[in-house]
């Protein structure tokens, strides 16, 4: 008996902004993220308060991972973060904090909607145009023969995270790695089109930071049984190699709905096993060398192929297929039946190896693009918390090379950009407005909020009470003890910049950064020995900020334009 | 699914005062003498009886968040050196204390943790000189003495504290002959700014006795070369010199040598007993058996390769514990080869295979019809049919078993060793014919088979071939297992074994079947400990030397940053940009105070827990007056050091003044050791900077408005 229940109508809600709940949700959200930016960050506990495992971190793919919004609003928030972090890795937190700040602000200046999204998509472009011309004074060009900007740019991904839970050392030798992972991809002989190959991380939780390790080629994870088995290496400088994604346990997977009926005297079990080993016959006739194989393989074919001085490799799981089909250059077998031969791949050697209490097979491909990670930490939380890093760090590196800029770090790009476009906005708003309808007040407004925004997220790199400081000569970021003898001597007090470009040696005229200034014109076009000179660096992947910059106020305006929340309440 | 997120820290640190309350409960592991503890479970009324870190986070209901991170730090320290837990446990709860007392000292969280863990590092650099190394290998040939001549002697804790007691150690004086001694002589200067620089000689006074001559060393090197058990030498002479002209030097490698006034004296005991004593913190019982492992393993191995390389390791893999609860303690044993026990009703095959070489074959899994490999599916939907009814479903397993009974004759197997469980028509027809099958063998223990006897491990009885037989097992009844017990169990005990394995089981017994866990895991750690010790080749001089030289380290450090204001503080953050760069120096005597208080703590609880003093409050003054005057003599290490020798020599040194009696030292070893305050920092550390707890799935009903107080949705 099925039970009907009467429709309930649709919930309308017109201006969703102007709820106190929403205004409450969306301010926990932005205490959240914010609460997590930069070095200092604080950390969070995510579990699932029934048991489940904990997880520490402070990092945006983590976080939002598993945090269940229910809020459409905060929903399109985050899911647009998602995206961009999907695609970019790095400047997660940035784009969410970001993008709270301008909808905050916005909301505040109380300009009509359409012309604050108009006005927002002008100040965009000016800070894109900017960021991508010659003359920006916050971006670096990196120089890929030297390694010195790369690895400031690992270092400063890797200190981001605290909850990786390393010390100093620790933070050279993982930088160290993950550049040498990196390079181990860049093919060798690069002709007009570049592609790179793959670091696969291998887990070795457990073992301290400092064993850590890049090893070319593949790791395969063995038991310690089957190590035993691996025959003694014969001469030769190239093996043949088969890479099977079929299974090959010898079980019948596929007999479909129904029953299946055998006359006794029939084994199902032989035939498959007959076939198995038929197609053993074939491998060994084709000289195939090693066998590997995603699922099992049956203990008989093993046997089998061992006898005949081929080593099978089974288990291998999905992970290792597609890099393992690279490196060797195999197609994978799909089927029992006979195997062509141009499904065969070749290796250069192989051997086996024990890290901490694990085996492992170590295959070494003739090309050399792919590479494991061997990544150890003390513990789950912070070996996750360590992997994910170490997979955004080489993502940043691979769009370092498709685009060779990193932006200064450490919060001086924002106070740079806001310090520009201020001094734009007021200096030449009719290039800007270009004739489309807007105010030159409206203009000031938006570019005040525009640029409080982006100096608020600067701000959120402080979390223990500090206050800010910027400087008029190049517009940076800096930091000091909060209730300081207002301006006295500012150079004692301070070190150096956020980015740690520029000392406080020099006397560059340093003001709140909250306090009411007047504009000045940051200084644009970066000293090319300032690069080179300084080799503590905070720097930040250029293409993730960029597009983090532009997925913010993009968001932002959608969100702002929302006028009705429809939901369907069945 | 709603989102909950709760702010843990607002004025007192809610995650902290969890962590200190937690550790609190493991107070009474630290040391060598541990009091049990019982769990009751309310519910069930079932108890546990536990005394270490490990097995009491186990059967604590850890639901919180905090609560499951201290489980994971513990059990993976657990995992990878099974030793260490209750120090890491203990130093969770008094560095969280200490980070708390940083927060009411209104120290910035980012400050407290650089600080911290800038301090342990250099606390960890620190201890370097308290290295001993282990300077290969045991020579068993010559080895009179035994670990039981050590049993009765009484090994305290703290080196100012060292309660000598009868131990019919013999001495010896180092001759020309000796290569300890040259070893010894080559010294040099390091210029760490802790020492007391007018300590040291310089190097270029390191004495040119001729024993330094690098020759006999080379020889005697050779000599040994051939044998693959050499013997172990600690050369840690600077523990038997009274004088007081003595000079401590550390060696580049960070090993401390001590060079007197006079040729190098050094004084040698049988050094394997003397580790294994020095590792086995008071629990001699289960290193006495450890001892006889490693002697039997040696043995083994020496039997099977002619020359030796490397140095000897205690394998792991091939130890096999066997647990024996009911039998009085005196019960446990160890024994070269496999034991195990088997249905009384074999006694007969036993009977007849004894004194004579066995065919053996190794099975993967379970030996039973319905049995298949791993990964392989069994299709549900087949149904066999037949005309005749003479095959009945029970035939499938009768035809199976003469199969494999066909196998076994075919071959001349008379012993199948599986990895899972065995059907029991297949033993008892076995039986008959004279064959021994044993079921559920531990997979270390059949790799042991797989390697000594030439057997392939295969995963059915069809795959056999001639190539996978093993050969040269013999099977024997186990005498010492007494004769009632089995008969009332119906089971009697067998011995496998064969030519070179290096299996040793040992058989472990309790006349408390409680207490059966609690002996097994301590059997283990002090395997492991002295397995750590032969692989690092190195262990540290223990009893708290350590710990306290760390205490009186950052005493140090914490007063000088006091007098010397920022000058190259900035280091010490991760971020030097930073406002708090500059403030560093402020507040870093502060925070290394704190840190160094919990050293202190460690150092009392363990004190007070070996009865040493009866309350905690009389056992921090003793450390207080120590540290004072580690601190003011300038040289923490060299304090010690000094105390070290002097203890010795006021106990012993009969007025002989080149006569010194060595008393039994306790040792700690390495990177486990470091490792747990690693780890125990770091989880504080992590704690301390969490600031909220994100709580997925929960709806509101689910938090109780008792508990919503703090909560907010998402």
């Amino acid at each position: 008996m099925s039970r009907l229940e009467a429709k309930r109508p649709s919930l309308c809600k017109s201006e969703p902004l102007t709820s106190e709940r929403v205004k409450a949700t969306l301010s926990v959200l932005k205490g959240v993220v914010t609460s997590c930016y930069g070095p200092a960050g604080r950390l969070k506990q995510l579990h699932n308060g029934r048991g489940g495992s904990v997880c520490t971190t402070s990092q945006s793919a983590a976080l939002l991972a598993s945090l269940p919004v229910t809020q459409p609003i905060l929903k399109i928030l985050t899911t647009s973060v998602q995206n961009h972090v999907s695609c970019f890795s790095d400047c997660g937190l940035f784009t969410a904090i970001l993008c709270c700040n301008l909808v905050e602000n916005v909301q505040g200046v109380g300009l009509t909607t359409t012309t604050a999204i108009k006005l927002n998509k002008h100040l965009l472009s000016l800070c894109t145009e900017y960021l991508k011309s010659e003359i920006c004074g916050c971006r670096i060009p990196i120089d890929f023969g030297s390694t010195q900007l790369l690895l400031c740019l690992v270092r400063s991904l890797l200190t981001s995270k605290p909850a990786c839970m390393l010390n100093r050392e620790e933070v050279e030798h993982i930088s160290t790695l993950i550049l040498r992972a990196f390079l181990l991809t860049v093919p060798e002989n690069a002709k007009d089109r570049i592609i790179l190959g793959k670091s696969i991380i291998v887990p070795l939780k457990g073992q301290r930071v400092i064993d850590s390790t890049v090893l070319p080629g593949v790791l395969i994870e063995i038991p310690e049984v089957q190590m035993m088995k691996i025959l003694p290496i014969k001469k030769s400088d190239s093996f043949k190699v088969a890479l099977f994604c079929a299974s090959l346990s010898g079980d019948l997977s596929e007999t479909g709905e129904g029953t299946v009926v055998l006359s006794h005297g029939v084994s199902l079990e032989n035939a498959v096993l007959d076939q198995l080993l038929n197609l053993g016959r074939q491998l060994v006739s084709d000289h195939v060398d090693l066998v590997m194989c995603q699922k099992v393989i049956h203990p008989s074919l093993k046997q089998f192929l061992r006898t005949h001085g081929v080593i099978a490799m089974d288990r291998v799981g999905v992970a290792l297929m597609e890099p393992l089909s690279k490196v060797t250059g195999t197609q994978p077998i799909g089927s029992l039946n006979s195997v062509s031969p141009s499904s065969y791949g070749s290796v250069k050697d192989w051997c086996t190896a024990k890290f901490g209490f694990k085996h492992f097979f170590h295959l070494i491909p003739n090309e050399t693009t792919v590479c494991s990670l061997l990544l150890c930490n003390r513990n789950d939380t912070a070996w996750d918390e360590l992997k994910l890093t170490c997979q955004t760090a080489l993502h940043a590196l691979q769009l370092t090379i498709k685009e060779p800029y990193v932006l200064l770090g450490g919060g001086c790009t924002e106070t740079h950009l806001a310090a520009y476009i201020r001094h734009k906005t007021r200096d030449e708003p009719e290039s800007i407005l270009k004739g489309d309808g807007c105010t030159q007040t409206e203009l000031q407004l938006m570019s005040e909020a525009f640029c409080s925004a982006l100096e608020t997220l600067a701000g959120s790199l402080e979390h223990d009470g500090g206050e800010i400081l910027t400087d008029r000569k190049y517009g940076h970021f800096w930091s000091v003890q909060a209730d300081s003898p207002s301006a006295v001597n500012w150079p004692d007090l301070l070190s150096r910049c956020g980015c740690g470009l520029y000392s406080s040696q020099e006397e560059l005229g340093w003001c709140f950064l909250r306090g009411a200034h007047h504009p000045f014109m940051p200084q644009t076009c970066l000293p090319r020995e300032a690069s080179g000179s300084a080799n503590d660096l905070t720097l930040d992947c250029f293409t993730a900020k960029l597009s983090g910059l532009q997925v913010a106020v993009e968001t932002a305006n959608l969100i702002l334009d929302l006028s009705y929340v429809i939901e369907d309440r069945n | 699914m709603v989102m909950a997120c709760r702010v843990i820290n607002k004025r007192r640190h809610m995650g902290l005062q969890q962590l200190s309350s937690f550790a609190e409960t493991g107070r009474t592991f630290l040391g060598p003498v541990k009091s049990s503890k019982f769990i009751r479970d309310e519910e069930c009324h079932e108890s546990v009886l536990i005394s270490s870190a490990v097995r009491l986070l186990e059967n604590l209901d850890l639901t919180n968040a905090v609560g499951q991170l201290l489980n994971e730090a513990v059990q993976a320290q657990n995992n990878t050196y099974r030793t260490g837990t209750s120090t890491l446990l203990f130093l969770v709860g008094a560095w969280s204390r200490a980070a708390e007392e940083c927060l009411h000292l209104g120290v910035p969280i980012s400050l407290v943790v650089s600080v911290m863990s800038e301090g342990l590092n250099s606390c960890i650099e620190e201890v370097v000189s308290l290295h001993v190394p282990i300077r290969n290998v045991f020579d068993l040939t010559d080895n009179t003495k035994t670990f039981s001549g050590l049993e009765t002697s009484n090994v305290s804790l703290f080196p100012f504290l060292q309660i000598p007691s009868g131990t019919g150690l013999r001495q010896e004086e180092h001759d020309l002959k000796d290569v300890t001694s040259q070893s010894l002589a080559v010294c040099s200067l390091s210029g760490r700014p802790v020492k007391s620089p007018k300590l040291f000689r310089p190097q270029a006074k390191v004495e040119t006795d001729k024993n330094t001559s690098q020759t006999p060393q080379v020889l005697k090197n050779s000599l040994l070369a051939d044998t693959r058990c050499r013997k172990s030498v600690l050369t840690h002479s600077r523990h038997f010199s009274s004088r007081d002209d003595n000079h401590w030097i550390s060696k580049p490698d960070g090993f401390l040598e001590q060079r007197g006034a006079a040729a190098p004296k050094t004084y040698r005991c049988d050094e394997l007993v003397e580790l294994e004593v020095g590792l086995s913190h008071g629990d001699h019982s289960s290193m006495k058996l450890v001892d006889e492992a490693v002697r039997l393993q040696c043995q083994s191995s020496g039997m099977q390769h002619g020359s030796s390389s490397g140095p000897f390791l205690l394998d792991i893999s091939r130890l096999f514990t066997w647990c024996l609860p009911g039998l009085p303690e005196t019960f446990s044993c160890v024994c070269p080869g496999y034991i195990t026990v088997v249905s009384i009703t074999s006694t007969a095959v036993i009977k007849e295979l004894q004194h004579q070489p066995t065919r053996v074959v190794l099975i993967e899994g379970d030996l039973t019809e319905n049995y298949r490999h791993l990964g392989f599916n069994q299709s549900t939907n087949i149904v066999t049919v037949s005309e005749s009814t003479k095959f009945q479903q029970e035939s499938l397993e009768e035809l199976w078993t003469s199969h494999v009974l066909q196998v076994l004759i075919r071959f001349n197997v008379n012993l199948v060793l599986a990895q899972g469980s065995v059907s029991e028509r297949l033993i008892e027809k076995c039986t008959q014919s004279k064959r021994l099958v044993i079921g559920s063998v531990n997979s270390n223990v059949m790799q042991a088979f797989a390697e000594a006897s030439g057997a392939v491990p295969v995963a059915y009885v069809t795959q056999v071939k001639e190539n996978c037989v093993g050969s040269g097992v013999y099977v024997t009844f186990w005498r010492n297992f007494p004769f009632d017990a089995a008969v009332q169990i119906q089971r009697i005990a067998i011995m496998l074994k064969t030519e070179g394995m290096n299996l040793v089981t040992v058989v472990l017994t309790s006349p408390i079947p409680a207490q059966m866990q609690a002996k097994e895991d301590r059997f283990w750690t002090c395997a492991y400990r002295l397995h750590c010790a032969l692989k690092e080749q190195k262990v540290f001089l223990g009893g708290g030397t350590v710990e306290f030289l760390c205490l009186s380290h950052l005493q140090i450090l914490a007063e000088r940053s006091l007098h010397k204001g920022n000058q190259g503080c900035s280091e010490w953050l991760r971020n030097t940009s930073s406002w708090l760069a500059s403030s560093v120096a402020l507040y870093r005597p502060t925070v290394l105070k704190c840190l160094a208080n919990g050293w202190h703590r460690y150092l009392s609880t363990l004190l007070c827990n070996t009865a040493s003093y009866s309350s905690e409050c009389e056992a921090s003054t003793f450390i207080q007056q120590h540290l004072q005057n580690a601190v003011d003599s300038g040289s923490p290490l060299s304090y010690i050091l000094n105390e070290y020798s002097k203890l010795n020599s006021g106990i012993f040194n009969s007025g002989i003044s080149d006569k010194l009696e060595e008393i039994p030292r306790v040792y700690d070893i390495v990177t486990p050791k470091i490792e747990a305050w690693r780890r125990a920092l770091d989880l504080v550390l992590l704690v301390l900077q969490t600031d909220s707890e994100i709580i997925s799935g929960l709806g509101h009903t689910q938090i109780n408005s008792q508990e919503s107080e703090g909560f907010l949705f998402l």
